[in-house]
């Protein structure tokens, strides 16, 4: 098995690299469609003719747009995404710096929420045929009806401005500092053994993520539910039944092994999904992680920047499917052993 | 079929309020007691007309430009309105085309759009939405055709492995038998037996692009800035958000209105059309 | 008495009222015998299977005067003892041994976890599992302990779950048509591995299945379902030998034989009635497709006589009444073949996945006109591919085809021409019929294609044509499939191909899917049109009793290879390849002085 994982991380990265071509195609076309001039941020308002021209040729502008890409690729193959305009600092640097702030949002927000949506999606299946189950259906809709960003500022509102329970602001209290390590502030406390600290990041980390978790709770919540109808369908249960299995162990030992794949194929496309979502929580709860720093480049055409965070987000997206698939290779014996 | 749709009391909830919500979008100029651009500056950040510095003018209060709310929801609707139709038909169009080609032909046009929708697939779907619009600069428009080319994938998708499963009955092979052409077993075959599938995607898919444009107006990023839209509504709120909490409450109720009434509705279609789950009801299982 | 059931009935809750699903069942079962449970599908030969387990679907309740098993009233205890008894002191064979286990789990891991269930100690549960598994005959079982359901054939998993049920040693084992799921070959294999097993254990086996001749042979008893009713009981060979309940003779005589005289199929018009019609029938229910019934017959149900020794019946009438001898046919539909070949194969192969699959090689035969030819196989034998082949839903990799004298070996270019003289029907009408069109629509489909687009009145005119012409009352026109029994769909099915009047019809395994009654009657109707419409058919088929009822010549496939071929007659009676003379021994023979199954 742990062979047959490494093969498919081998050859999703295979299949991963041309998609990265024709992702970095894609953001480098439609960036260039931009109707304003990128230049005139950077350049103070007096600039002379010599000066913008000298700097158009500096960053490449002058030239082609297949030339342009082809120059960008061949230095970001050696791991030169460029500087930014705005920041005047180098892209990776600076995407490196405030990544970890996202990555450490997306996994508890990507933990929670699948241990809440498996939690309640066996509530509700052993809830079956009930008034309780209509109820949580109904609630998983209207749940499902607001998106993360306005739980963001729901959740603001109630827990945050109205009891004042949770902060909402920043990664961790303005008075407290950490020496940085990783960059993940729940490691990097923990390393520093400050145990206050590592509260406060957590409670800092409570509301985000938990904007991020209601998102997909639902989702997957419904999956696994209606997985598990499919799976008690099926004839391996009322065999089972039939030699005298308890309830007890035919949902945990044979049925939920079944209903796992579909669940584990939507949580693949659902990280993808929420890894974007992180982007306005992030702007809402001023987390200065990567969708933030994505917002300013956006804002000020700042476009290697942009070009940059683009590459970074699919990179990621990709390692996630990968993880995934390895986790439904290892449920799914027919898809391994082929 | 229509019958057995509205018995679903989910669709009749969902249908009733995606039809008033039309009907606000159609009629709000008539309906809206302001301007939506209107500013008062002597009445900034008013609560609603029931609270104790209310004015009954502005029923929900006004924003920090003196905006009166209540016009500013009502016409907010119309733009999100016309984004989830439109968007949501352009993706539905786009995809399920795509879709119908790669599931029944099969072979290299299945690969590729196989392959085009894995590219899309590794783009968070936000992301992709925001470099398009800054690709494309700001507009109603605009935002339709990002929305529309960021969200054809969902109803690809889904809709490929429907078609396949629907070319593997016996009776596609059966109706080329009785001499029908590919087109015609496409049309008259396949694109009736994905149909009740794509409603419920596309019901969906406006709920989806409901949220995708008040993202994009939320960074600013998607109508042009003198347009109510409730994106923006909620961005403006948020700078007041300690003084005057409840300018923020209107756009989001306006938001959520919509996507459960599209939630709703997408549930209601697929269950009243699901034989699977009718069988499950059935006592005779 | 290992089973003592009085008076069982069990009732389902509908919507129009309580019906009863089973009524007043009773039987006996003596440790180490064998009872069969014999009836169509729907007559509730299942349904006594789950109330053996407790395990009745929602809405249905089971009463009875007593419902014993080794002297305990299982009905009266409570679920934690019953479930307890699963598995243990009774054991169950499922129908579908693919879908039977658990796809993501190993053998081995489904095995020892019944192990654990059954108290054996941890340190012997492998090797019990494997000895378990060495009893059913299965190669290497110890390896077969780590691979998944997928990995083994159907026969293997059957072999697996009947290594199962018998693991406990019980004293009950309920085999609900342990075999239909199967190939022939390996039908007769589970079936003497069962016997063996059950002899070897003492056990007592209700065997539930709807095939009676393999009753006959199998069982010590027999009882006939029909409808919820338990219509005739009695000694094994007695009831099949010289049945007396009306239906039990109807449901023989509409099985075509594989030895002795053909004699034309009875087949009782109409089906049996459904769940919801059977509230509505307080009398016998097979009154009303009963050729001697009287009015009195409706009205009340009659009680379970005794007519022979052990031999009980439920009819008013039929204990009087003689079997009468079925009359034989002339064999009138095997009009020499004369005429030139209408469809001409020459070396025809199909491979797939650049020649790593093989599915058919260098089949050469051919059809003339109003010829009836079979094809018999099991599944894999490619004799499905070999269909889509000469229909032109596939391009052979090599060979040539011709029809009517034209090439057609590509499809595409004489692809009109050949749908005009070339139909087929499909095994399956629930996947073949559109369930959004209407049966009108759905016969005169071809009508609606190509440049003979027609007008409404024209297809109507043709719908009520084809109707008449398979048997389909008019009222159906404007029904959906879904609204149709399946044998009114495999009519529509068959009217559909007629539509473009073919002269060849391509059957791939039509009637598998029927019960006997129902079978008949496609069959009949199937002679029916080759007589007046002078159609030849290509019938492919894995029961051979049926095509050598309907087929002149046949051929005989194995392993994508014509292996034999011939007229059926000679073929069946003297087979020269030792493949058709598996196949045919893997019949259970209507002479029931003949060991069946053969003991290895």
């Amino acid at each position: 098995m742990a062979q047959s994982g490494l093969g498919i991380v081998c050859r999703r990265a295979l299949i991963a690299l041309p998609t990265l071509l024709v992702v970095s195609i894609l953001v480098f076309t439609v960036l260039r469609l931009i109707p304003a001039d990128p230049l005139a941020m950077s350049l103070p308002p007096n600039a002379t003719q010599e000066e913008v021209a000298e700097l158009r040729h500096s960053m490449g502008f002058d030239r082609s747009i297949p030339e342009q890409y082809a120059i960008w690729l061949g230095h970001i193959v050696r791991g030169d995404f460029g500087v930014s305009i705005q920041f005047r600092r180098d892209v990776l640097a600076l995407v490196l710096e405030a990544l970890p702030t996202t990555l450490e949002l997306v996994a508890v927000g990507l933990t929670l929420g699948i241990l809440l949506g498996i939690g309640c999606g066996l509530l509700m299946f052993a809830w079956r045929g009930t008034a309780k189950e209509q109820l949580a259906d109904m609630g998983s809709i209207v749940v499902l009806s607001i998106p993360e960003f306005l739980w963001a500022i729901l959740l603001i509102l109630g827990l945050g401005v109205g009891v004042q329970l949770l902060p909402f602001i920043g990664r961790l209290d303005a008075q407290m500092t950490v020496p940085k390590h990783t960059g993940f502030l729940l490691i990097d406390t923990l390393v520093a053994g400050n145990g206050r600290a590592f509260l406060s990041a957590l409670e800092h980390l409570a509301l985000p993520s938990f904007a991020l978790a209601l998102a997909i709770t639902p989702l997957i919540m419904r999956v696994l539910r209606s997985s598990l109808f499919d799976a008690y369908a099926d004839d391996y249960i009322t065999v089972a039944r039939l030699r005298g299995l308890s309830e007890r162990r035919i949902l945990l030992g044979h049925a939920l092994k079944n209903a796992a794949l579909p669940t584990v194929s939507l949580i693949g496309v659902q990280a993808g999904f929420m890894f974007g979502g992180t982007l306005l929580v992030e702007v809402i709860f001023t987390l200065p992680g990567i969708g933030n720093l994505m917002v300013q480049a956006l804002h000020n055409q700042d476009l290697p920047l942009i070009q940059g965070i683009a590459l970074i987000y699919c990179v990621i997206v990709l390692v996630l499917n990968t993880i995934v698939e390895v986790a439904y290779l290892g449920l799914n014996p027919r898809l391994a052993q082929a | 079929m229509l019958a057995r749709c509205l018995a679903e009391p989910r669709v009749r909830v969902g249908g009733g309020l995606m039809l008033a919500l039309l009907l606000i979008a159609i009629f709000a100029p008539w309906l809206a007691p302001h301007d939506p651009g209107e500013q008062d500056l002597l009445h900034t950040l008013l609560p609603p007309a029931w609270a104790p510095d209310g004015d009954p003018a502005f029923l929900l209060g006004t924003d920090s430009l003196g905006r009166d709310v209540l016009s500013r929801l009502i016409f907010g609707t119309r733009v999100a309105m016309h984004v989830a139709i439109v968007a949501a038909l352009g993706a539905a169009l786009l995809g399920s085309v795509l879709a119908l080609i790669a599931g029944y032909y099969g072979g290299r046009a299945d690969w590729i759009i196989g392959r085009a929708v894995d590219v899309w697939m590794s783009f968070p779907p936000v992301i992709l939405s925001l470099i398009l619009m800054v690709g494309f600069g700001a507009g109603l428009n605009n935002v339709i055709l990002a929305i529309v080319i960021v969200d054809w994938t969902r109803f690809c998708r889904v809709v490929r492995s429907e078609v396949m499963t629907v070319r593997r009955r016996d009776y596609i092979p059966a109706a080329r038998l009785a001499g029908f052409t590919h087109l015609q077993v496409i049309l008259k075959e396949i694109v009736p037996a994905v149909t009740p599938l794509l409603l419920t995607l596309i019901s969906i898919e406006m709920g989806i692009a409901v949220v995708v444009e008040a993202i994009l107006s939320f960074v600013g990023l998607s109508v042009e800035p003198n347009v109510a839209a409730w994106g923006v509504m909620i961005a403006d709120a948020r700078q007041s958000m300690h003084e005057a909490p409840w300018g923020l409450i209107a756009p989001v109720v306006g938001i959520f209105v919509s996507v459960l009434a599209a939630n709703l509705l997408g549930d209601g279609l697929r269950r009243s059309v699901d034989p699977r789950l009718a069988q499950r009801l059935s006592v005779l299982r | 008495m290992l089973l003592e059931v009085d008076r069982l009935d069990v009732k389902v809750r509908l919507a129009s009222g309580d019906v009863a699903v089973l009524r007043d069942v009773s039987f006996d079962l003596q440790p180490g015998r064998i009872l069969g449970l014999v009836g169509e599908s729907g007559a509730g030969k299942s349904m006594i299977g789950r109330v053996v387990a407790g395990l009745l679907p929602e809405g249905f309740k089971s009463t009875a005067q007593r419902f014993r098993f080794d002297g305990k009233d299982l009905l009266d205890l409570p679920a934690e003892q019953r479930r307890r008894l699963l598995g243990d002191r009774i054991a169950f064979i499922p129908q579908e041994p693919l879908s039977a286990l658990n796809p993501v789990l190993t053998i081995g891991r489904q095995f020892i976890e019944h192990l654990a269930r059954l108290g054996v100690p941890r340190g012997e549960r492998r090797r019990r599992a494997t000895d378990a598994l060495t009893e059913v005959l299965l190669p290497e079982p110890d390896a077969l302990l780590d691979r998944y359901p997928f990995q083994l054939s159907g026969g293997m998993c059957q072999r697996v779950l009947i290594a199962m049920a018998f693991a406990s040693n019980p004293s009950l084992v309920v085999a609900d048509e342990p075999t239909t799921a199967l190939d022939v070959t390996t039908q007769v294999h589970i079936v003497s591995l069962i016997r063996r097993l059950q002899a070897a254990h003492g056990t007592g086996l209700l065997f539930i299945t709807h095939d009676l001749r393999l009753a006959a042979h199998l069982c010590d008893e027999i009882a006939v379902l029909y409808a919820g009713d338990v219509v005739e009981r009695g000694p094994a060979k007695q009831v099949f030998g010289a049945p007396r309940h009306p239906y039990t003779r109807a449901l023989k005589q509409a099985m075509p034989g594989l030895t002795g005289d053909r004699r034309p199929l009875q087949a009782l018009p109409d089906i049996m009635p459904g769940i919801e019609a059977l509230g509505r029938l307080p009398g016998c229910r097979f009154a009303a497709r009963c050729p001697t019934a009287d009015a009195s017959c409706a009205a009340s149900l009659p009680p379970l006589a005794l007519v022979a020794p052990g031999h009980w019946v439920r009819c008013a009438s039929a204990c009087t009444s003689e079997v009468t001898a079925p009359s034989t046919i002339a064999s009138e539909a095997s009009g020499p073949a004369n005429g030139k070949a209408l469809l001409k194969l020459d070396g025809i192969a199909k491979s797939y996945i650049r020649g790593r699959i093989t599915a058919v090689k260098d089949a050469s035969f051919s059809i003339a006109s109003g010829e009836s030819v079979g094809i018999v196989g099991e599944s894999g034998s490619g004799k499905s591919t070999l269909a889509r082949l000469v229909m032109g839903l596939d391009t052979p990799s090599a060979g040539y085809i011709e029809l009517d004298g034209i090439d057609v070996t590509v499809p595409e270019p004489s692809w009109e021409k050949r749908i005009s003289l070339v139909q087929m029907i499909f095994q399956d009408p629930a996947s073949a019929l559109n369930p959004r069109r209407r049966v009108a629509n759905l016969v005169t489909q071809s009508l609606e294609a190509r440049s003979r687009a027609a007008s409404e009145a024209e297809r109507l005119k043709r719908a009520l044509e084809l109707l008449g012409d398979t048997g389909l009352p008019e009222g159906l026109l404007q029904r959906f499939p879904p609204q149709l029994s399946g044998g009114q769909r495999q009519r529509v099915n068959i009217a559909r191909a007629l539509c473009a009047e073919p002269r060849l019809l391509v059957a791939d395994e039509i009637v598998s899917g029927l019960d006997v009654s129902v079978q008949a009657q496609i069959l009949n109707l199937l002679q029916k049109l080759r007589r007046e419409h002078g159609v030849a058919l290509l019938f492919i088929s894995h029961d051979l009793s049926v095509v050598r009822h309907l087929c002149e010549r046949v051929l005989v496939m194995k392993g994508g290879e014509i292996v034999e071929s011939g007229r059926t007659e000679e073929v069946f009676s003297r087979p020269r390849h030792a493949y058709t003379r598996e196949l045919l021994a893997a019949v259970p023979p209507d002479d029931m002085n003949k060991p069946w199954p053969p003991t290895p």
